[in-house]
């Protein structure tokens, strides 16, 4: 049996490695990399979910392990990765609202807010656990950071990727506070691969004119304009 | 339970008969029109025999007809107030369904009649629904429904540009009503915990919902200033749906305030006073605005809006003297302000059908075009006799012997302590008075332009009489209009009230002595002497219809004395060819009269919500990050609420 200290101490370690992981998806301009890091961040989800189950002896922790890393660590990024190697694009460097630098700084803020939220809301409940109180406010910032890069990256790949990691913000709020029906989950994980299919679906297109092809990549914003000619 | 037998073949009455008509929509063959107003008249005479059961034995029905949650359901209730109005909803849709099934067959548009037959059975149901829901959430359901519907039915010419301006005009209105009503009964229910119709106490947010569905009440009884939409509405629908909505669907909302005064609010001495302002305002306007039109349906509707004030004025009576301890008066005028809505019911779609065969035997609304109809339709012109000197509340009719109620009730006032406050409702009586003989000229004028003297237009020369279902149905409303009228204390006896009103049955039969003396002593002293000689025609040759006493000549004098409210505007522009304006070049001269709420209320309102909706609508702009931006911020309020505000 594992000293439960330990695995306590691990656990906040792979905090900090999922707030490490949501700060590289906000701010980095390299789109191979940011699928890596997604995978990563769904990698640690699953350590978190095991070390959970070590400590909880929660059958339901070890399922949810398992279906995170079939389909968040090796399904869905083998998608996306597929989808980059056919629409040959390597950077995302358009913004909206925010630039990755003040992306980085409003998630600090986001996280520091919600920790105060968090304690005001939480301050008259006598039974609150340190690791489960920072569990929560990891998991609504990973969920909140998660959407700020759907909406600050004009590429419709990036939107997905911001989208997956809220997903996984919304699994690590639930892993830690509520407890999420595992079917719901299911659910949940099943959709995600279904958007990031029809994604693929989309990007690449369904015939293969080459014109409607580039057509359709211009719409969904997956290629540059300067591509254009090439 | 013969109550709930009733209230469910009527039911199904009238979903068989708004089903047959839409089932055969492609079908253009009379027969299932008439099937679908046989419906009508059988479904109306389920409910009327229903809401007399009810009003004489007092034993009422109630019924859940769905429940999709706990807590809010459909449900009907039948009490003595809702078989009232549940009875003059009956009365007038059967007498209009036997109108309108002569009367589609003439109008235009082929198998889209079928539609206006069920959509008009759908509207009378959705009506009878109202009346009889149980709680507040049926009532909102029911309500819309029934705006619902009626829009459809203003639209039914919808080709037509005067249509869809009156149509659109109508949508707004009615939506606003139905806003004003779902924003009442939501404030109810935040006070009360439950959509049943359950006292509440004396708060600021009940008189705040009671603000609110008096105004959405207010809107759809065509009360001034929310009244404009029935001028426009009313001439372009079809007729008997302008009989339906003058006749009942402002009733329905006269029911609407006053279920939620008797049932739901503990009134205040103020709100009663508001209500009587309300209707004196719209009583005397209404009528000025009636004397000066000449379009015939328009100027029904301005007398609607009258009449509608004469019933907000009894319940503003009803108000004050129960809120100033007064149990007695204030009971004359509640049964004052609700006999006057059933008999309005009765003579208003009584005119309004019978001015629907004259445009329908003239070819125009215009009553300036019309004259001699007399001779050319004699049963229509007796039937709009009988419908004018009722509304012109002359004796021994209906309108008398309901205004005369809120008039004893107004003299009663002597008896209220405050003497600002007598002066008050005296006040107010005068302009009642004022309002009664108003009315009485302007019908005076609607009936001599159109039924007497010679036609002054060639259709008018050409009429026929209408054929026998349109001359029946109005033929019954002028029954009930003579019966209500000299039996008025009878049935009031009948139902279990005693009300200090005269026998009209004597004062009528003194009447018919009086007419009969007078002709006898005419008879018996006039000359016996005959001569022939020509009508003096200030020296011309012939005597044209144009040269008739018409009825602007005859509204002239009165509308000189109410030009201040008329607010006519003259313009009068002149161009001249020299510096000193002495020699004239050219010049134009324009006499309008000013849509006052219009320009003042109306406009002023629509460009700023316009003006708003643009700056609204700049936050759609079609871009989905700036939705998820949207999406972001309201989370991040959320967690602020939740862990500062809550």
């Amino acid at each position: 049996m594992i000293d439960p200290a330990l695995i306590q101490s691990v656990i906040r370690v792979l905090f900090a490695v999922v707030i490490i992981t949501a700060a590289y998806i906000i701010s980095t301009r390299n789109l191979s990399t940011l699928v890596s890091a997604y995978a990563f961040q769904s990698l640690t989800l699953v350590f978190m979910a095991l070390a959970l189950w070590s400590l909880e002896d929660a059958p339901i922790l070890l399922a949810i392990a398992i279906i995170t890393f079939i389909s968040k660590v090796l399904i869905i990024p083998y998608f996306i990765t597929t989808i980059q190697e056919r629409i040959r694009i390597k950077r995302d460097i358009e913004f909206h609202f925010l630039s990755p630098t003040t992306s980085l700084l409003l998630s600090m803020g986001l996280i520091l807010f919600i920790y105060i939220a968090l304690s005001n809301i939480l301050k008259d409940t006598a039974a609150r656990e340190s690791l489960f109180f920072f569990g929560a406010v990891i998991g609504l910032s990973l969920m909140l950071m998660g959407m700020m890069v759907t909406f600050s990256r004009k590429r419709a790949i990036t939107k997905v990727l911001g989208y997956l990691s809220m997903e996984n913000g919304v699994l690590l709020f639930g892993m830690f506070v509520t407890e999420l029906p595992f079917i719901i989950e299911f659910l949940i994980v099943i959709d995600l691969i279904i958007l990031v299919m029809l994604t693929t679906i989309l990007s690449v297109g369904l015939d293969s004119t080459l014109e409607e092809y580039h057509d359709r990549l211009h719409r969904f914003h997956l290629v540059e304009d300067t591509e254009e000619g090439s | 339970m013969i109550q709930e037998t009733l209230f469910v073949i009527a039911l199904l009455v009238f979903v068989a008969g708004i089903l047959i008509p839409l089932a055969t929509a492609s079908r253009d063959q009379r027969i299932f029109r008439i099937v679908s107003h046989g419906c009508t008249v059988i479904g109306s005479a389920a409910l009327g025999i229903l809401a007399l059961l009810v009003l004489l034995t007092g034993d009422g029905l109630s019924w859940t007809l769905y429940q999709p949650l706990p807590g809010c359901s459909l449900s009907v209730t039948i009490d003595r107030l809702a078989a009232f109005f549940l009875l003059l909803i009956a009365a007038v849709s059967a007498c209009v369904a036997l109108y309108t099934a002569e009367y589609v067959e003439h109008l235009e548009g082929g198998s889209r009649r079928n539609l206006l037959c069920a959509c008009t059975n759908l509207f009378i149901l959705a009506m009878a629904l109202v009346v009889v829901s149980a709680n507040t959430f049926a009532f909102l359901i029911f309500w819309e429904l029934m705006a619902g519907c009626s829009f459809l039915l203003v639209m039914y010419d919808y080709a037509g540009p005067e249509t869809r301006k009156a149509g659109i005009f109508y949508f707004v209105m009615t939506q606003l009503s139905t806003l004003f009503v779902l924003l009442g009964i939501v404030l109810l229910y935040g006070q009360t915990g439950s959509f049943a119709f359950t006292r509440t106490g004396v708060s600021l947010i009940a008189t705040l919902a009671f603000i609110a569905l008096l105004i959405g009440f207010s809107i759809k009884a065509g009360i001034i200033p929310f009244h404009k939409w029935l001028p426009y509405a009313h001439p372009a629908s079809p007729t008997p749906i302008s009989a339906l909505m003058s006749g009942v669907m402002l009733k329905i909302a006269v029911y609407g305030l006053l279920r939620f005064l008797l049932d739901v609010f503990s009134p205040d001495l103020w709100w009663g006073i508001l209500i009587l302002i309300l209707g004196i305002v719209s009583a005397v306007l209404g009528i000025i605005y009636a004397l000066k039109e000449y379009d015939i349906k328009a100027m029904l509707a301005y007398s609607s809006i009258e009449n509608t004030g004469i019933i907000f004025t009894g319940i503003g009576l009803y108000v004050i003297f129960a809120s100033s301890g007064q149990p007695v008066i204030a009971t004359i005028s509640l049964l004052g302000a609700l006999f006057h809505a059933l008999n309005h019911a009765m003579f208003k779609s009584l005119l309004f059908l019978t001015a629907g065969s004259v445009v329908h035997a003239t070819h125009t609304r215009d009553i300036e075009h019309m004259g001699g109809l007399v001779h050319r339709m004699p049963c229509t012109s007796a039937l709009f006799f009988v419908g004018a000197l009722a509304i012109a509340a002359l004796p021994p009719l209906n309108g008398f012997a309901s205004e005369i109620l809120i008039f004893i009730s107004f003299f009663s006032s002597v008896a209220v302590a405050d003497p600002l406050f007598k002066v008050f409702l005296f006040l107010c009586l005068g302009l009642f008075a004022l309002t009664s003989a108003l009315s009485a000229a302007c019908f005076v004028k609607a009936f001599g332009s159109i039924f007497l003297a010679l036609p002054r237009s060639p259709e008018s020369s050409r009429a026929q009489e209408v054929p026998f279902l349109m001359l029946l149905g109005p033929a019954l409303l002028a029954s009930a209009c003579i019966v209500l009228g000299l039996f008025a204390a009878q049935l009031f006896l009948l139902v279990g009230l005693s009300v200090p009103i005269p026998d009209m049955f004597l004062v009528g039969l003194l009447l018919l002595a009086m007419a009969f003396l007078t002709f006898a002593v005419l008879y018996f002293t006039a000359s016996r002497e005959v001569r022939v000689t020509g009508t003096w025609g200030c020296g011309t040759p012939s005597l044209k219809p144009a040269m008739e006493y018409s009825g602007h000549g005859f509204s002239e004098p009165i509308e000189i004395i109410f030009s201040t409210v008329y607010r006519t505007e003259m313009k009068n522009e002149r161009k001249f060819f020299d510096a000193k304006n002495c020699i004239f070049a050219e010049g134009t001269a324009d006499i309008r009269l000013m849509k006052i709420f219009e320009e003042y209320l109306y406009l002023p309102v629509a460009r700023f919500s316009y003006l708003a909706a643009t700056k609204i609508s700049r936050f759609q702009n079609g871009c989905l990050d700036t939705y998820l931006l949207y999406v972001f911020c309201a989370v991040i309020a959320i967690i602020v609420y939740l862990g500062w505000l809550a």
